[in-house]
């Protein structure tokens, strides 16, 4: 399972479980955001990738992060 | 020019199925599809298919023992088209003899598990999948095979009609990059895509889902340079040769002062100021005390991706694999920058 802002890339790389992360120099969290909103950001991109670990995927699947 | 020729049991004759067991065979002279190579075909060698297929390795020392006596110029073997085994025998034969130094060329449909036998070693001109195409094959094959015994210099493979055998070969060229992306990029508008590198990546399939998260091991790994503040290991900021491991058990977060990215390719203000935005251990450990996750693993693997050659990567992703399906971890957080 891959967590990274350049799913592009990932995908061209063989790649099969891709989650789009925030950015390339911080791809589980967001610096511009209050520590508490942070946080809570990181836990649903984290949330996210293990669902993606629980669900059954085609080669190359991308899932973004939902507000 | 001298020339040695491989062939099955059925295109030398000795007979269909009921003869593929036949050991390996010598024979003076052209048989077969080799009397139409126009080539000075000095010795037929021939095997069984299933003889080769059981046989690897008996079947390869007779051959090769043939060919070190003859010392032919150049070794052609086939065509074998779409035929599994007999393409087999035929580039692992062919890839064998030019690791030896006699230049082999193969004729084969691109599918033929043989095409990858012969590794790139062997030329594999390409052929139709069944016997009708015999006559365009045989040409081909020879002409190849007339130049590499001759040792002239072989063009591309699509000026010379071989398949291309993973080799790169460093070249003078008459314009400059930027001439050729541009002229490249116009080829594309046009709806002609072309490439000067032919793009080689592993392709496997997604593994099946984790079964119970709940009850597995997750481990965290990252290519973000992520390492103990003062990098005591010296993880190269570029072009990192190794990756590390480091414990994180009883951990229940990166902290900033305590762990650092040494990324030489980007700006880790925001990485070192929360390590956990690179390798995200604290939300992982609460996930892990909610019952979310079984357990996080007690170590985090990282290396350093900047500028790290796709082969170094793959090496780096084959150990690390190893070590942590020993450690029965059945999950992987692994996080790219």
């Amino acid at each position: 399972m891959f967590v990274t802002a350049l799913p592009t890339i990932a995908v061209m790389i063989g790649a099969n479980r891709i989650v789009e992360g925030v950015a390339i120099t911080h791809p589980f969290g967001d610096p511009a955001q209050s520590p508490a909103g942070e946080l809570a950001l990181r836990r649903r991109i984290v949330q996210r990738a293990l669902e993606m670990l629980e669900t059954d995927v085609d080669p190359n699947t991308v899932w973004q992060v939902g507000p | 020019m001298k020339v040695v020729h491989y062939l099955n049991q059925f295109f030398a004759g000795l007979g269909g199925e009921e003869a593929a067991d036949s050991p390996p065979t010598r024979l003076e002279g052209p048989v077969g599809p080799g009397r139409g190579l126009g080539l000075d075909v000095a010795v037929t060698l021939v095997c069984g298919d299933n003889f080769f297929g059981e046989h690897e390795d008996e079947a390869l020392i007779q051959l090769l023992g043939w060919l070190d006596e003859e010392q032919p110029d150049v070794l052609v073997c086939g065509p074998s088209f779409g035929s599994g085994r007999y393409g087999y025998a035929c580039g692992t034969l062919g890839r064998e003899a030019a690791r030896r130094g006699t230049p082999a060329v193969c004729g084969m449909d691109p599918e033929n598990p043989g095409v990858l036998a012969a590794e790139g070693a062997a030329y594999v001109v390409r052929t139709e999948a069944t016997v009708t195409g015999m006559r365009q094959a045989l040409p081909k094959m020879a002409g190849l095979a007339r130049r590499l015994g001759a040792a002239e210099r072989i063009g591309l493979p699509e000026e010379e009609g071989y398949l291309p055998r993973g080799l790169r070969r460093n070249e003078f060229a008459e314009e400059t990059g930027a001439a050729r992306a541009i002229e490249m990029l116009l080829r594309k508008l046009a709806g002609r895509v072309s490439s000067e590198i032919e793009s080689k990546l592993d392709r496997v399939f997604p593994p099946a889902p984790v079964p119970d998260l709940a009850r597995a091991k997750l481990a965290l790994v990252t290519e973000a340079g992520c390492v103990p503040q003062g990098n005591p290991d010296r993880l190269p900021s570029t072009r990192a040769g190794a990756w590390f491991r480091y414990p994180v058990g009883g951990l229940s977060g990166l902290s900033g002062g305590s762990y650092e990215s040494i990324h030489g390719g980007f700006d880790p203000t925001a990485a070192n100021a929360d390590p956990n935005r690179l390798v995200p251990l604290d939300v992982a450990r609460q996930l892990e005390e909610e019952g979310r996750i079984g357990a996080i693993h007690d170590f985090f693997y990282t290396t350093m991706g900047n500028g790290t050659p796709v082969a170094t990567a793959a090496k780096f992703g084959r150990e690390i694999g190893e070590e942590l399906k020993e450690a029965g971890i059945e999950a992987v957080l692994l996080s790219g920058t």
